[in-house]
């Protein structure tokens, strides 16, 4: 407000001052802005590992993340047994299980929406996956606690929660972010490697899958792994349907539990060393998603190159 | 919150001399009492207002020594290590735990025995009890639940030294209400929920051929049955005070407490 003020009685010579100074400014609070989202990150990193540290000092890497034995006690924090890996298995075994459905879905209906579809179907086809997208989880869950747990239950003769009822709501989540990315790297292809590829007399579906998705697998493979963040830190919706079980999983059909879940189960009432733990499957969900944006730079770093 | 600003004399009617705000958190088997008491106490009281929350009895307790909240709402004791010898405790309902099974199961009685092999998970399968053949599937409460601690201590013979421990793949739920959604769901299911939430959408079975009934557990013959408390940090003040009375009354007790629970006058045994 000032800057123009000033511009407007000083006139035109010191337009460019004024100008300058107004920038100056802009950028100083741009400058706070992503100093405050750095700070943010830091600080939460920091904390979940101050907070996680008794437990690993207590416990040992080994019986922490390397145990199956979770048995916690809430009286007697430091009498009960911590070990994670039934729930670091179970993230893992859920999201792979979901990125084995949602990635051919979703990079096949990228490939509709750019390449296939005319283009107002392409555009409700894409609309809808949006509003898929914006779905809160917790009702995703009670979709999938209502119709998927029972449909399981009558297929398998199990009790239907478990690890596939969790993959299969965690496809819906994952869905549209690996759609959009995925229909955004195909559209920012050269159109000249489409006509090249059609002009050498190569059908509609070689040209798909012989020229642009190798051209787009790159982006393909990031929409992947941004659709894999959003499946590993879900949490409302697998609980409903995943059957929060302490057992290691074995089979799609067994319940168990994931990272997310437990910490979610069981935060109310721990303290001492098991809320320690439980900040420590909070660390190895941070450390997961730090590998993952990692892999990200590295990958767009090569897209950039190449 | 409304607060007068009037300097005039005090008000004189009951009415306006209670004020001031009652923070409730705990046991989710308390809750639905709880939560019907705030509703009474703030009509009768305009100047008050009542929270009341769940979260579970530890987590109660927790957050009473952490003076969060005014009054902790449990269905188990007090462990040896929460209590410093200040928390003073209000026993405001006698409780039930029954056990549960989804109604297409034949199964009507269960012996003791038979109850600790489905919920340590020596027993699998419902043809070992004459039902079909197909997986147990048992669904406990969360770790923050008082009535889990009664369940495991009665019915599985835990002890804080020698914890019993149910069946890995059972399933853990937070409330009464979620159990009772999903052992009526699941055709195979059992579980245990307090006696206020059984329905017609489960069936509650015999223990050793004892029916889950108030009259049964007011007399001591069925055993699965503890009180229910209302924690505070040294004796009740206050709004906190005449919350509890209003929760101990005669009329509030029959009205309300003894609809779903046994009042806790009725009760012989301590």
């Amino acid at each position: 407000m000032r800057a123009r003020g000033g511009e407007a009685v000083t006139g035109a010579c010191f337009k460019g001052h004024a100008f300058a100074d107004r920038e100056n400014r802009v950028k100083v609070v741009m400058l706070a802005c992503a100093s405050v989202a750095i700070l943010a990150i830091l600080l939460i990193f920091l904390f979940i590992f101050r907070e996680s540290l008794p437990s690993i000092r207590e416990l040992g890497v080994k019986n922490l993340f390397f145990s199956t034995d979770w048995r916690p006690n809430v009286a007697d924090p430091k009498a009960g047994h911590y070990g994670m890996l039934t729930f670091i298995w179970g993230t893992l075994l859920t999201t792979f299980g979901a990125m084995l459905i949602s990635t051919p879905l979703g990079i096949g209906a990228a490939v509709f929406i750019d390449q296939v579809a005319p283009d107002s179907m392409a555009r409700v086809v894409r609309r809808g996956i949006e509003l898929l997208a914006g779905i809160p989880s917790v009702v995703i869950g009670w979709f999938g606690l209502i119709l998927l747990v029972p449909a399981i239950a009558r297929v398998t003769g199990t009790s239907g929660y478990g690890v596939a009822a969790a993959s299969l709501v965690l496809v819906v989540m994952a869905l549209p972010t690996i759609t959009t990315l995925s229909a955004e790297t195909l559209k920012s292809l050269p159109a000249e490697l489409k006509e090249a590829s059609v002009a050498m007399g190569a059908t509609r579906w070689q040209t798909i899958y012989k020229v642009l998705l190798p051209s787009a697998r790159e982006g393909l493979l990031i929409a992947v792994i941004l659709g894999m963040g959003r499946a590993i830190g879900e949490t409302m919706a697998v609980q409903m349907v995943i059957g929060n079980a302490r057992a290691f999983a074995v089979s799609p059909f067994a319940r168990t539990s994931t990272l997310t879940t437990r910490i979610v189960t069981d935060t109310g009432e721990a303290s001492g060393i098991f809320r320690s733990a439980l900040f420590a499957q909070a660390l190895v969900l941070l450390l997961i998603a730090m590998v993952l944006i990692i892999l990200i730079r590295v990958i767009s770093r090569k897209r950039e190159a190449a | 919150m409304l607060l007068s600003v009037g300097c005039g004399g005090r008000p004189e009617t009951a009415d306006d001399s209670i004020r001031g705000e009652v923070k409730v958190a705990g046991s989710t088997t308390v809750l639905p009492i709880a939560q019907e008491a705030a509703v009474e106490f703030m009509e009768a009281n305009k100047r008050t207002e009542v929270e009341v929350q769940g979260g579970g009895s530890s987590a109660g307790i927790t957050q009473l020594k952490e003076e969060v909240i005014d009054i902790a709402n449990s269905s188990r004791e007090l462990q040896p290590g929460e209590n410093d010898g200040t928390i003073v405790d209000h026993k405001i309902a006698f409780d039930i735990i029954a056990i549960i099974v989804n109604p297409d199961l034949k199964i009507t009685n269960l012996s003791r025995k038979q109850v600790k092999a489905i919920f340590t998970g020596k027993m699998t399968n419902w043809k070992e009890f004459g039902g079909p053949d197909r997986e147990i599937v048992v669904v406990i409460r969360d770790q923050a639940s008082g009535t889990r601690e009664v369940f495991d201590k009665i019915a599985l013979g835990s002890t804080s030294d020698k914890p019993v421990w149910c069946v890995p793949s059972a399933i853990e739920s937070a409330s009464n209400g979620v159990i009772r959604e999903i052992v009526g769901a699941t055709p195979t299911a059992i579980g245990y929920v307090s006696y206020g939430y059984v329905n017609k959408t489960i069936r509650a079975v015999e223990l050793d051929g004892v029916s889950p009934t108030i009259e049964n557990a007011a007399e001591g013959r069925y055993t699965m049955a503890r009180f229910l408390h209302m924690f505070t940090q040294g004796e009740a003040e206050g709004p906190t005070r005449s919350y509890i009375d209003l929760v101990l009354s005669d009329e509030f007790q029959e009205e309300v407490v003894g609809q779903e629970y046994i009042e806790v006058k009725k009760v012989k045994r301590q």
